[in-house]
This record gives C-alpha cells, sequence and structure tokens, in this order.
C-alpha cells in the first residue's frame, strides 16, 4: 500500500493533520489502534478551552466529531483497528489488522501517537480495581459502566480533578483524593474548590501505604501526616501524569532530548514539527504534554509543514500560515510548557540523545 | 453496573448481548470492551500473576499492560480493553500460562 | 517506599530488586532489566519505565535527563507469531526471524 501522508493516531493532532493535508490535494490515510477516531478525546465530557479561533468552544467528544466529521468531506483512508507493530527495512511501516501483516509506503510520515499515564506504584497497588484515572474515566464515558461504587484518587492535575466530578455525576461516592505536595497539581483552581465544595477530602503531604483486598481492592491506608488512615474503596484511581509515547519515534530512529515541562523524553523537532529524520513529522502530546487547543495546533503546523515540503502549497504562504499558527500556540498553552517547547526547538541541531536506535 | 442513564451523554446503551464467564451468562452491551463488561457485572478479577500468583485485573485501559489478558472464544492472552464483548462470547480468566504444544496451534 | 513493592508488574519484580541493581552500578533502565527481567514481560516496559527512572534517579541524585530511555523492540505490542508467520503480505525487517521459518499447512517443518 502507498500513501503520501501516513498519520499514526487519530486522536486530535492526527486529525488536525489530516485535516490539514487532505483539504490541500494530498492523499493521506490515518492508522489508529482502535474502533473509532478522536482518541482520547472520545470520551472527554469536559469543556475543551481554549480551542484554535477556527472552532466554537464544545466538550471533548464534540470536537471528536466535528473533527472527524471535516476529513469525512475529503478522501482520507482510515485503517482503524490497525496496529503499528514496527518498521521495514525499507522505511516502509508495517501495520497489522490481526490477521495480517502489511508494508504502507509513505512520502510523510506523522507519528501523533499521543501520551500514555504514568504509574505511581505502592504496596499491592496491582489488585483489581486500582486502576488508572484515564481508565475510569473510559469506563463511565466510552463503556458506560461504574468502576465501583467507593474511590479514592491518588493524585491531583486538572485531569484527575475533571474525572473525579464526572465519577461523581454518575453517583460513584469519591472517597477522598491523595496528593503527595502540599497543594493540588490542577493549575486551574476553581477545579480544587469546587470539589471541596461538594465536601470531597483532599489529603496532602499524604501518600498510600497500603491497599488490601481479597482478589479486588477493599480498603487503603493512607499516610497523611505521619497518621494512617484507612478508607474502603472498591476503587482506586492512579493519576501519575503522562508522558510522550516514542516507540514509533525510537523505530524510526529519531533523536530524543529531555525537556521537562514537556513531559520529560521527547523526540528532537524544529518549527515545522519535523523530526531529524527525513520524512517523518509529529504532533500532538507525543512532541510534548500540552492542552487540547494546543494539540490540534501543533497538528495543524505538521500538516502545513508538510503540503510545503510536497509542494501543494507555495513556501512563502506556508511561512505565513505557520507563523500565524505558532502565535496561537502561545496563547494556548501554558507558558512554562511554551517556554519548555521553545527551548526544546532551539536545541534541535544539537541533540541530546542521538543514535539510541540499534537494530 | 451498567450507567443506563448518563448524566451528560444519555441513554447510550442499546444493543443487548450475553456473553459467559466461566459459562456463567452475564449481560452487556456491544459497545463495550469484554473488560469493562466483566466490570459492569461485579467481575474485577482477570485472572493471576505469573510469578506470585496474586490477583490482576483490568489497569490501563489503553491496550498497553497487559494486566487485563484473558482467555476469549479459546484464544489465551487477548487483552480484554481493547476487545469489544459479542453475543455469546466465552471469557474465562488467565489463570497461568497457556499451553502452546496443542495440535490445532501447530505442534 | 516499602521495600516489596512490585515495580514492574508483567514479570513481579520488586522495589527492592530494582534497588540492588543501582547499589551494584546500574544507571539506565536496561541495566536494571539485564539483572532482574524487569520490563521484559508482555507489557514490554511499558508501565515500570518511569518508575525504574525515578528510583535511579531518587537513589543516584543523576538528573532525569541522564537517565537514557530503554531500548524499545518491534513488535510495538503484543501480537500473534501466527499473524507474523503465515499472513504476511511482504518478507522483510518485521518479520526477522521467522523468515527463516517455514510452514507447511499452518504446521512449522
Amino acid at each position: 500500500m502507498e500513501t503520501d501522508v501516513l498519520i499514526i493516531g487519530g486522536g486530535p493532532a492526527g486529525l488536525a493533520a489530516a485535516i490539514e493535508t487532505a483539504t490541500r490535494g494530498l492523499d493521506v490515510t490515518i492508522v489508529d489502534e482502535s474502533s473509532s477516531l478522536g482518541g482520547q478525546l472520545c470520551q472527554q465530557t469536559q469543556l475543551i478551552r481554549p480551542l484554535p479561533s477556527v472552532y466554537q468552544p464544545m466538550r471533548g467528544f464534540e470536537l471528536a466529531k466535528v473533527l472527524t466529521e471535516q476529513i469525512n468531506d475529503f478522501t482520507v483512508g482510515t485503517l482503524l483497528n490497525h496496529r503499528v507493530i514496527g518498521l521495514y527495512a525499507d522505511g516502509s511501516v508495517g501495520l497489522s489488522d490481526e490477521e495480517k501483516v502489511f508494508p504502507v509506503k509513505a512520502k510523510k510520515i506523522v507519528v501523533a501517537t499521543g501520551a500514555a499515564e504514568q504509574a505511581v506504584a505502592f504496596p499491592k497497588w496491582t489488585l483489581p480495581g486500582i486502576i488508572t484515572i484515564g481508565a475510569a474515566q473510559t469506563l463511565v464515558n466510552r463503556d458506560f459502566v461504574m468502576p465501583g461504587k467507593e474511590a479514592v484518587i491518588v493524585g491531583s492535575s486538572d485531569f484527575a480533578l475533571d474525572v473525579a466530578s464526572q465519577l461523581l455525576e454518575v453517583g460513584v461516592e469519591v472517597k477522598g483524593i491523595v496528593e503527595k505536595n502540599p497543594a493540588a497539581a490542577a493549575r486551574e483552581k476553581e477545579k480544587t474548590d469546587a470539589l471541596i465544595g461538594r465536601g470531597i477530602p483532599f489529603y496532602f503531604n499524604s501518600f498510600i501505604k497500603e491497599a488490601r483486598g481479597n482478589g479486588q481492592v477493599e480498603e487503603i491506608d493512607i499516610e497523611v501526616n505521619g497518621e494512617i488512615l484507612t478508607v474502603s474503596a472498591d476503587v482506586v484511581c492512579i493519576d501519575g501524569g503522562r508522558s510522550p509515547i516514542l516507540d514509533s519515534f525510537y523505530q524510526l530512529g529519531c533523536s530524543f532530548g529531555y525537556q521537562k515541562e514537556l513531559g520529560g523524553w521527547i523526540p528532537q523537532y524544529n518549527r515545522q514539527f519535523k523530526t531529524d529524520r527525513e520524512n517523518v513529522f509529529l504532533a500532538g502530546n507525543a512532541a510534548g504534554i500540552s492542552q487540547q487547543g494546543a494539540l490540534l495546533l501543533t497538528g495543524m503546523i505538521a500538516g502545513i509543514s508538510i503540503c510545503e515540503d510536497l509542494q501543494t502549497i507555495r513556501s512563502g504562504e506556508a511561512e505565513e500560515i505557520r507563523d500565524a499558527l505558532w502565535e496561537e500556540l502561545k496563547l494556548s498553552e501554558y507558558k512554562d510548557v511554551w517556554e519548555g517547547r521553545t527551548k526544546h526547538i532551539e536545541k534541535f541541531s544539537s541533540p541530546v540523545l542521538k543514535d539510541q536506535f540499534i537494530s | 453496573m451498567h450507567i443506563e442513564n448518563h448524566p451528560i451523554l444519555g441513554k447510550q446503551l442499546q444493543e443487548p448481548v450475553t456473553f459467559y464467564f466461566n459459562d456463567q451468562p452475564y449481560k452487556a452491551y456491544t459497545q463495550q470492551s469484554v473488560a469493562a463488561a466483566l466490570m459492569a457485572n461485579g467481575v474485577k478479577k482477570f485472572g493471576l500473576s505469573r510469578k506470585l500468583v496474586q490477583s490482576r485485573g483490568l489497569f490501563c485501559s489503553r491496550g498497553r499492560c497487559c494486566s487485563c489478558y484473558m482467555t476469549v472464544n479459546g484464544e489465551d492472552h487477548v487483552r480484554t480493553c481493547m476487545t469489544k464483548v459479542e453475543e455469546g462470547m466465552s471469557v474465562y480468566p488467565n489463570l497461568e500460562d497457556p499451553e502452546v504444544r496443542r495440535e490445532k496451534h501447530g505442534d | 517506599m516499602d521495600k516489596t513493592t512490585i515495580i514492574c508488574r508483567c514479570e513481579e519484580i520488586s522495589y527492592e530488586e530494582v534497588e540492588e541493581v543501582i547499589e551494584h552500578g546500574g544507571r539506565t533502565f536496561d541495566d536494571v532489566k539485564r539483572l532482574t527481567r524487569c520490563g521484559m514481560g508482555p507489557c514490554q516496559a511499558k508501565i515500570c519505565t518511569g518508575l525504574v527512572a525515578n528510583i535511579i534517579h531518587e537513589h543516584t541524585a543523576l538528573p532525569l535527563s541522564e537517565i537514557p530511555l530503554q531500548r524499545m523492540r518491534m513488535p510495538l505490542s503484543p501480537i500473534k507469531l501466527e499473524i507474523l508467520a503465515t499472513n504476511s503480505t511482504a518478507f522483510s525487517a518485521v518479520k526477522s526471524v521467522l523468515d527463516e521459518v517455514e510452514i507447511e499447512d499452518g504446521k512449522v517443518r
């Protein structure tokens, strides 16, 4: 199989890149492991803001729908329930549809594999019922299943607090939010205030001492200021933050740099969202963890840059659009993330970690 | 428990199916993953770990951690968080490493 | 952290085992992997990488930027050997060792 642009990952960034490239006449193929496009947006019921100026404010699943509808107007090949399993020697990407493995030869590749949730380990965290915060959200908003009756949340990022409210709305009792630091990690203080207002206890300077249960979690010990508090819970949600998914970049032979503000190790890339590998671009959380609106913008920039490379847009025009998108990106993400991104791009020509790939 | 009426998404559960866990029938809906369908029916323990023989269940729900491995329709080590439940599906827990030298799989 | 806490869920490697590798001079994820099997189970280090990096960081004061990524190998996620061996449309690096196996009627000859 051959295509102009192969987009790995059909989440917001991948779809944004698809829209930019398909609308400019390129033959685009999106591959995604799940059975629908939209990625993690599909189960986001909270309002997404800020969004790029071309979009009205809306909830995550609505945005997923809007983006998907836009690509439906063009001939975009979508390979759902397909996985990237590796790379062929000639540079083709190896996909599997669970029946066979086949190569896809693309002129340009956009890796938009998103982010993975990080774990927080404590004694017996492997017990059933102890799940990631993202898994809890998937159960409630995609599978329409109650993960349990009594939940404890470990970590207090904006995302964790969004999910805490969503759990409350479907009738799960949130018994407490455990945070190792002296204050909530969430940047939007109103999320913390709203939960405190609903009587949800926050345990700061605290951690899980131990989980217990026969075959599944039944209770946990929280160490709060040196004292042990035992709480009954049948679901514990772990929020350990997120970091970019790098497997595909590694196979493609990209160099990596470390940028704490962007989620740790990320591929080296430049202002075009192009990696140091010829024809390999990236977008979304895979290029650094940021907010939904910013993720869309990174996908748009990658898409424009590909159009420029494949000459479906004049270079001057591409540069103009890209400048405008970068301006908007600056306004769409938190200052420290933006500064981290700027620093990361400045380091493009001097990769920190080069040639890690050994076949 | 199934969420019949979601506060934001409304009534989404439409096509019911019956699947079997340890030969017992359970009710689920077509859009659910096998893992979610089991959790809706109060089943959280999906199997045992290989070395310390401890209980395991759903963890990441993203097809990454492999903690939700089960035997589905006779196939071992299926990631149940990435597999949609189907009518008549037969699910067994992942209690030990599968026997690989079987005639039907090519000895 | 409690010494018995599991760090690698798949291979069930404890905090203590990771710590021991660091005491013996281990400074990367792959050091820990080679000496303990940490990260060698079905998930292929997708969950434990960050945990191990943090333990190395805490024990050695090495900044996280100096603790390199682990080697990531094909296949990127679990796949049936049957799919790799019998139904592939092209022979190439993806199949690697399987290229050398001859299959007849679904059986290895």
